[in-house]
């Protein structure tokens, strides 16, 4: 294949157009960054749940010994109190499900949500070991609202330390995320729409200004691949610089929104960090593509008659 | 077809072309051979079916019921995909030369070659050769603006000649031109013929006709009305 010929065609095209190809690269840009955004938001949700549990969660912690607080407790919880307790919990109609979490991942819950220094977890006697950390059920409610009658059946079992609903915890900051996901999501697929919009408008002139040339390409037997490159790599070279400039932006916006910026603020909560970046790069690196190949694939086919 | 006889480059099996609605259909029955290295002219008024058959023969359409080969290849079986191939060894001329206005005599020639993924070896061999057979040798520089109707006319035909096809076929290639000019592009014809390339020209133009004594198929409604093996433009009274 003459591949000096398909270079010189896409440069020419992309001269030719510069202001439609500008606009569908910045169209491109913005609704990239702000879906990157949402899917940023999400991992943060995701993992805020992950942690401290979600507003449709209630906590159930069980007996560990020596805690002046809880003076129901004297020694840690019997294999067959937990097993009582958990069966009232399966038992009540108003749980969607539980999940009991050991003590060691108790321990790595702790440490992450960052409020006790490192160095008590860390040496050959740290001070907080799993020992200390009461065992958990995570309970899973239909309504977080309903959240009275578990409480009740399970306050005074043998064997229950304490039961804390998320509600109050992470109500607000799962509202904030939430609505930032959804805002961000909003705008995206508004964009989203403008950008596919804007890349079958360009692929409409661009045949025409090239009709002739087509006819002809057609009429000597230039296979249809041939044909349809040049709009394919226009597509895709669009694409790359609008994740490209996306990728900047999700880049910025995670060092200095968060990793800078919340992360440095409030205490007592994980933060999404460059792993979650580079997720939501493999995300808009697909998206991006995807936005201007397939409309491209169906246009050609439909302004090219093949 | 039977064993040991000539295969037709173009054979027409009733065919027949409708569009939707009423109407009667563009091609009816129509039933013609065009034999490897024939000269056929194809006549009839506006509307008789011509640019019907020619674009069969290009596969734009295909038939509604009969059939049409082309260079073995029964066009209605033939998948997509392959069509291009087949028009590799098809050249088209038209009326309205269809040249890029762009790019130069050479590089309008070039394009045909390009486009089909031939090497800048061949390219670069083939073009010349083909300027010198259209009598364009000395022009390659110009730009079609530059040139007049029946030079412009010669470049389309080494376009379409640049990559050696087994067919030409030529919709009113004489339509724009003085006759004069007409003369030397139908002299330019009759020549590629001599070489061997079968020839389907669909006109209008009376005097190439009576000047060149080739075979006739004359079109009137969709209908083959006459097929002379030397014919004239109208009866012979």
């Amino acid at each position: 294949m003459q591949l000096r010929h398909v270079s010189t065609n896409l440069r020419q095209s992309l001269r030719r157009n510069v202001s439609m190809h500008a606009a569908v690269i910045i169209t491109l840009f913005v609704s990239l960054s702000l879906a990157g955004i949402g899917v940023l938001l999400s991992k943060q949700a995701a993992l805020t749940t992950d942690v401290i549990g979600s507003e449709l969660q209630i906590t159930v912690t069980l007996c560990v010994p020596d805690e002046p607080d809880f003076p129901q407790c004297t020694s840690e919880v019997t294999p067959e109190q937990e097993a009582t307790v958990l069966q009232t919990i399966r038992d009540n109609p108003e749980v969607a499900g539980t999940e009991v979490i050991s003590k060691e991942q108790g321990l790595d819950n702790l440490r992450e949500r960052g409020v006790i220094p490192d160095e008590q977890f860390e040496g050959s006697d740290p001070l907080i070991t799993a020992d200390v950390i009461p065992k958990a059920i995570r309970v899973t409610l239909k309504d977080p609202q309903d959240y009275d009658g578990v409480t009740s059946a399970v306050q005074d079992l043998d064997g229950v330390r304490e039961i804390t609903t998320a509600q109050e915890l992470v109500g607000p900051v799962f509202e904030i995320i939430d609505y930032t996901r959804y805002a961000a999501w909003g705008a995206a697929g508004a964009l989203v729409l403008a950008a596919v919009m804007l890349v079958a408008n360009t692929i409409r002139l661009t045949a025409l200004a090239r009709r002739k040339e087509i006819e002809i390409m057609r009429l000597v037997g230039a296979s249809r691949v041939f044909i349809v490159l040049p709009f394919l790599l226009e597509a895709v070279f669009t694409a790359l610089v609008g994740v490209a400039l996306a990728a900047g932006a999700l880049a910025a916006f995670t060092r200095f929104a968060i990793i800078d910026g919340v992360a440095e603020v409030i205490t007592g909560l994980p933060f999404i960090g460059w792993g979650d970046f580079l997720y939501t790069l493999a995300v808009i690196g697909i998206l991006g593509p995807v936005l201007t190949v397939l409309p491209t694939l169906l246009l050609t086919r439909k302004y090219l008659r093949f | 077809m039977a064993a040991g006889t000539v295969v037709p480059v173009i054979r027409f099996e009733k065919a027949t072309v409708s569009y939707p609605g009423p109407g009667k259909p563009a091609l009816s029955q129509v039933s013609v051979d065009v034999d490897k290295g024939e000269f056929v002219f194809l006549v009839g008024t506006s509307g008789s079916g011509k640019s019907t058959a020619l674009k069969l023969v290009l596969r734009e359409l295909r038939p509604t019921t009969g059939r049409v080969y082309v260079a073995g290849k029964e066009i209605n079986r033939l998948a997509t995909w392959k069509v291009p191939r087949l028009r590799r060894q098809i050249g088209t001329v038209f009326q309205d030369f269809r040249l890029l206005q762009t790019k130069t005599v050479t590089e309008n020639v070039a394009f045909a070659m390009q486009v089909t993924g031939r090497s800048t070896r061949d390219i670069r061999k083939a073009v010349p050769e083909t300027l010198e057979l259209v009598g364009l040798a000395d022009k390659g520089a110009r730009l079609p603006d530059e040139l007049s109707g029946g030079e412009q006319q010669r470049v389309a035909i080494a376009r379409a000649m640049v990559n050696q096809p087994m067919i030409l076929i030529a919709d009113e290639p004489t339509g724009n031109l003085d006759p004069a000019t007409s003369v030397g592009i139908m002299k330019l014809l009759d020549r590629i013929n001599g070489t061997g390339t079968t020839v389907l020209m669909a006109t209008h133009d009376h005097g190439v006709v009576d000047q060149m004594r080739k075979r006739v198929v004359e079109l009137d409604h969709g209908v083959v009305v006459r097929d002379e093996a030397t014919g004239v433009y109208g009866y012979q009274h």
